[in-house]
């Protein structure tokens, strides 16, 4: 089990590559802070569910990535918990397409707080937890799009790399502290995000990957397991694109 | 509760194993419950005994095997002696290769030659051998042991960046080529890790470098040989065609 004992904070749990990450580092020995815009169905209990089945500590923490307070209550109620935070993954996100010369400026804004203004407030925070330990590793969860664009993802595309410039900066202050910070870059994964996809999209994305298939969450999440963990470390400020080979 | 080994049941041919990188892969692979080809240039004692404690702790099947990469008609001598175990191959990791350090105005066509055929030329057609036997069984694993030196350039790494550059365009080109019948195929760049390699290098070079890491330490084999374990095994199912540098960020 490479997360065995492991404090783990994840953003982003309701659903898709969150959710996924919260079931296999569980399955890994994690204890984890699940953080989540609010509860929807079923959601307390499948985090006690997932606490049970694997002898972990599994929290539910809410949080609106717009609403600072909210944030900084969150980081209080992880501070509460008394055990060192080792690991954070910010998966939270959220895509809105439009073509470039259609992009409003309040879309633009928009998807710039949630992907990448309060994502650097709240790992700001959960930083300063981590330097207490001098010891932890912060995943972002980027997009192949930051690195090759995609034609509608303007908005999208950009704020996921803000978030890759951030992280190499960080990797820089952070690395000989040690803190490691990296970034992986998921291709086409079969969650709700791209599930609003016209078909002949998807299919011409699958042709242009060495393997032929989507990718599934359960994937992105054991690449951020790795990352999370201690077999990782050596390393940093590095993007790791879990894509299927795309070209 | 159980712990789960990552390589469970899984089959590994390790070149380069009677040192450094190798030696340490061959440690984590058996303790992850691979079954495990360990490749060396020659017969060995010391490895032999290593082995055999090996396969004794995890309970593992692990065969020394011997040849000398350079040596074609070795090569083919060993791709029969693995072939000859009847076990699907699942994972080759291209560990061996040596190191070269001389400026480009001072590198001599034997050693250009010689370098290019240890790291490049080699393992190249070793990989060939070991698709074939792996495309029987609808599948594998290859991982390739580059050098953050083939993506970089440095001075005095002309001849041995280039030598792992072309690794890492061959690797992409036969993930390209083969990831619709299974076959992944990722390269590891390790930057500036502990092993005899370092020997080449002075006291004043290795603190420079150092410096030039985010991490501000020295790659240990450990550090490798883990990212070769989560390229190995299914914890990176879904990437192919990469490189994933192990450097502690060097710049």
């Amino acid at each position: 089990m490479i997360l065995k004992g492991k404090n783990v904070v994840i953003t982003g749990c309701l659903q898709g590559i969150g959710k996924s990450s919260m079931e296999y580092f569980a399955s890994q020995g994690a204890n984890i802070w699940a953080c989540a815009l609010a509860p929807n169905d079923g959601y307390e209990d499948f985090c006690k569910e997932l606490a049970r089945n694997n002898g972990v500590f599994v929290k539910p923490v809410y949080f609106n990535l717009l609403n600072n307070d909210e944030i900084k209550s969150a980081v209080k109620s992880i501070q509460s918990d008394k055990l060192p935070v080792e690991g954070l993954v910010n998966i939270a996100g959220m895509a809105k397409d439009a073509l470039f010369n259609m992009v409003s400026m309040d879309t633009l804004k928009n998807i710039f707080e949630i992907n990448f203004f309060s994502q650097i407030y709240f790992t700001q925070f959960i930083t300063k937890l981590m330097l207490r330990n001098g010891k932890g590793s912060i995943v972002f969860v980027s997009s192949i799009s930051a690195l090759d664009g995609n034609v509608g993802q303007l908005a999208y595309s950009s704020s996921k790399a803000a978030l890759i410039g951030a992280m190499r900066t960080m990797s820089k202050e952070l690395a000989s502290k040690g803190i490691r910070v990296n970034a992986v870059a998921p291709g086409v994964i079969n969650t709700d995000m791209n599930r609003i996809v016209p078909s002949e999209v998807i299919n011409d994305k699958i042709k242009k990957m060495d393997i032929k298939r989507l990718g599934e969450a359960e994937e992105v999440a054991k690449t951020l397991a790795y990352l999370i963990s201690d077999i990782s470390d050596y390393v940093t400020g590095q993007v790791l694109r879990i894509d299927g080979g795309i070209r | 509760m159980m712990t789960t080994r990552l390589l469970e049941g899984k089959n590994a041919i390790i070149t380069g194993c009677a040192r450094g990188m190798g030696n340490k892969m061959l440690e984590i692979f058996a303790a992850n419950g691979a079954n495990i080809w360990a490749c060396a240039r020659a017969q060995n004692n010391l490895l032999e005994t290593q082995l055999r404690k090996l396969s004794e702790e995890h309970q593992v099947i692990i065969k020394p095997v011997y040849f000398d990469l350079t040596d074609y008609d070795q090569m083919k001598v060993a791709v029969k002696q693995i072939m000859s175990d009847k076990r699907p191959i699942n994972i080759l990791i291209n560990n061996a290769g040596i190191t070269y350090n001389a400026l480009f105005q001072m590198s001599t066509i034997e050693q250009i030659r010689n370098t290019l055929e240890v790291n490049f030329l080699a393992p190249y057609i070793f990989t060939q051998y070991i698709i074939k036997l792996m495309l029987r069984n609808g599948g594998g694993n290859i991982v390739n042991i580059a050098s953050t030196a083939g993506q970089d350039g440095n001075s005095g790494r002309s001849v041995y960046g280039a030598s792992k550059a072309a690794v890492i365009c061959a690797t992409a080109a036969l993930s390209e080529e083969l990831g619709n019948k299974g076959i992944r195929a990722n390269c590891i760049a390790p930057g500036i890790t502990r092993t005899d390699m370092l020997n080449s290098m002075t006291e004043e070079v290795i603190q420079e470098t150092i410096n030039n890491t985010d991490i501000k330490r020295l790659g240990k084999t450990d550090d490798i040989a883990n990212a070769a374990l989560f390229l190995a095994s299914d914890l990176s199912s879904y990437i192919t065609g990469q490189v994933l540098r192990v450097d502690g960020c060097l710049q």
